[in-house]
């Protein structure tokens, strides 16, 4: 077996995990939102940029901003249609509300574009790097370095500016910072729209390595719920370590042990870490760190 | 609520027992309709499992796909690996739920809420992923020739190959699953769920041990769900991972909130709307799956408290009252 190429793998994927949870873990810092409807806006945001490209013959580079935009737009769809149930705290109920909006935005997709696999083509993934034993695409780089970039970005918004502030107000105490006199729904609106965009760019950036399908939504991003629920509930910077530790850890057991069964094993484990650290659970302390 | 029923409300329920038993004659008595009320039949049944846990006990459990699964794949396994006839199969499902059950209570023992809901849905999942993988259960092509059901009491013996002598076999579920669902709220089990789900220290306060309540509802749960699944099973002849779709949780939840909590006819109306559309008034796959994705957010956003709220008086107590 080649574990320097696995390594590499696990690198990428580990990135590829930690952008795609990035949006979540923003979420369930500042709104308290567990959403189911995740995987589905990464599939959407995947067929949007599929249809641009083949409708229009726009250039991937122009599909990857349509489909942030629309991922956006959704996110605010969202945030307009859960407002009461996100400032009434209303955990549970917001949570298998998103099992319902997932299966909207699924059902919407596949009226739209129909059964078929389609393939999101990107033309950095024709374009690979050999380093002797070691080998990937100008994709999978772009990938990392934008995970890189946009873990960075959000890190500096959250801790530098004023907005930043506001969300991690908001994150605390949304009645307090209402009566402080800052519009709670413009912070949440922006929160949900940044879930939509970053899942939207996660998507574009990603699914050229597979083919898309409108059923995807669920397998996709199963283990974003994972890197989102191990890195601390809204730990930002917690979330990228998990990401990194999960894909290498998905990379080694799937050369070594079984490719199958990785999944059983990852969730096995965030069954096991859930039961004894259930502390770790209560969402806020870590928030933005 | 009246301890000792009156005859007149016995009555009334054998009447509408029977009425039900009826209901697809009524219909028009085509194989469709009865197919489409034995779908009913069963899929309610599976969401009453969960009914318990999330009226009662208050915690919203992703897992019950899980017990519903390992309904249908004890049952297949028996019946086609093992050759065993319906009975045998149906213990095996209702003990390899228990089984279940356990682990995942004592798992989830210490957990509330939000926490509960993120441990079941990644049990769910670790549940699918070893089906789709483990031969013994099929793997991804799940295990295909179940044969008809089949039962025999005493000199007596039912066999169902079509969905119209299907029918009383579902039908008898349903009414075995009300009857314990009845039972269940009546019982001091019942009262300690709920007193453990609105005031857990006045639980404690008077002797309830919260921990114990919560293991034994999840075992009271789990089998009605997976007797829906043994139904299912032979049924449809087939058990694959398609079980523990996403489908299946969202029409579960969905049938459990749509008309409202803690009524005894709540999640039998709710999935007969739900599966009644799909079955009746189909839009296609994708137009379904949209239907009940709104229906889901539509009553979670707008009617909390599902449609019998906004019928302030007379249904609510009628059902409640059942």
């Amino acid at each position: 077996m080649n574990i320097a190429q696995q390594l590499v793998n696990g690198i990428i994927i580990g990135h590829a995990y930690a952008l795609v949870a990035i949006g979540w873990t923003l979420l369930l810092g500042a709104a308290r939102l567990v959403n189911f409807g995740h995987g589905q806006i990464y599939m959407v945001s995947a067929f949007v940029a599929w249809w641009i490209m083949s409708m229009t013959g726009a250039p991937y580079v122009l599909a990857v901003v349509v489909a942030i935009a629309a991922g956006a737009v959704i996110g605010a769809i969202m945030q307009r249609l859960f407002l009461r149930l996100t400032l009434s705290q209303d955990l549970v109920n917001l949570m298998i509300a998103t099992l319902g909006f997932g299966q909207i935005l699924e059902g919407a997709a596949g009226l739209t574009f129909g059964p078929k696999p389609e393939t999101l083509t990107s033309p950095l993934q024709a374009v690979t790097f050999d380093f002797g034993p070691v080998w990937f695409t100008a994709q999978d780089a772009l990938a990392v370095g934008a995970t890189i970039l946009v873990f960075l970005g959000l890190h500096v918004v959250l801790n530098r500016t004023r907005f930043g502030a506001a969300v991690r107000m908001v994150a605390e105490d949304p009645p307090l910072v209402a009566l402080y006199g800052i519009p709670i729904s413009r912070v949440y609106i922006s929160i949900f729209a940044f879930e939509g965009a970053a899942v939207a760019l996660a998507a574009t950036l990603i699914a050229p390595r597979t083919p898309i399908l409108t059923s995807m939504g669920f397998e996709q991003v199963v283990m974003t719920f994972v890197v989102v629920v191990l890195g601390g509930i809204g730990s930002v910077g917690g979330s990228y370590v998990a990401g990194l530790l999960l894909g290498l850890f998905t990379a080694i057991f799937s050369a070594l042990i079984s490719p199958a069964y990785t999944t059983a094993a990852v969730f096995a484990l965030l069954i096991a870490f859930m039961v004894l650290r259930p502390g770790k659970l209560a969402a806020g302390g870590n928030f933005a760190r | 609520m009246n301890a000792h029923p009156t005859y007149f409300r016995i009555l009334g329920t054998v009447a509408l027992a029977l009425l039900g038993f009826f209901l697809p004659r009524f219909l028009g008595g085509s194989s469709h309709v009865y197919d489409t009320l034995g779908t009913i039949a069963s899929f309610s049944a599976m969401s009453y499992g969960l009914d318990i846990i999330l009226s009662d006990l208050g915690e919203i459990s992703l897992a019950h796909t899980a017990f519903f699964a390992t309904g249908a794949y004890a049952s297949a396994i028996l019946s086609v690996d093992y050759g065993q006839g319906a009975w045998v199969a149906m213990a095996g499902a209702v003990l390899a739920a228990l089984a279940l059950a356990l682990v995942l209570g004592l798992i989830t023992l210490r957990t509330r809420e939000f926490a509960f809901s993120l441990v079941t849905y990644a049990a769910a999942v670790v549940c699918m992923n070893i089906a789709a993988n483990w031969d013994f259960l099929g793997g991804s092509d799940g295990i295909v020739g179940i044969p008809p059901l089949a039962l025999t009491i005493g000199p007596l013996s039912f066999a169902a190959s079509q969905p119209p002598q299907f029918w009383p076999f579902a039908y008898g579920l349903l009414l075995l699953t009300l009857y314990v669902v009845h039972r269940f709220r009546r019982s001091r089990l019942g009262q300690a769920a709920l007193m453990v789900h609105m005031n857990p220290r006045l639980a404690s306060m008077c002797g309830v041990d919260g921990n114990r309540v919560r293991l034994l509802v999840f075992l009271v749960s789990a089998p009605i769900s997976a007797l829906a699944g043994w139904l299912y099973a032979f049924q449809r002849a087939y058990v694959g991972t398609d079980l523990f779709d996403t489908y299946f949780l969202v029409l579960m939840l969905t049938g459990v909130i749509l008309a409202g909590r803690r009524l005894l006819l709540g999640p039998l109306l709710g999935t007969a709307l739900l599966v009644g559309q799909k079955s009746f008034f189909s839009l296609g796959a994708y137009g379904d799956k949209l239907v009940l994705g709104a229906v889901l957010v539509g009553v979670l956003c707008f009617c909390p408290k599902g449609l019998a709220s906004l019928w302030p008086r007379a249904p609510g107590r009628a059902l409640r009252q059942m």
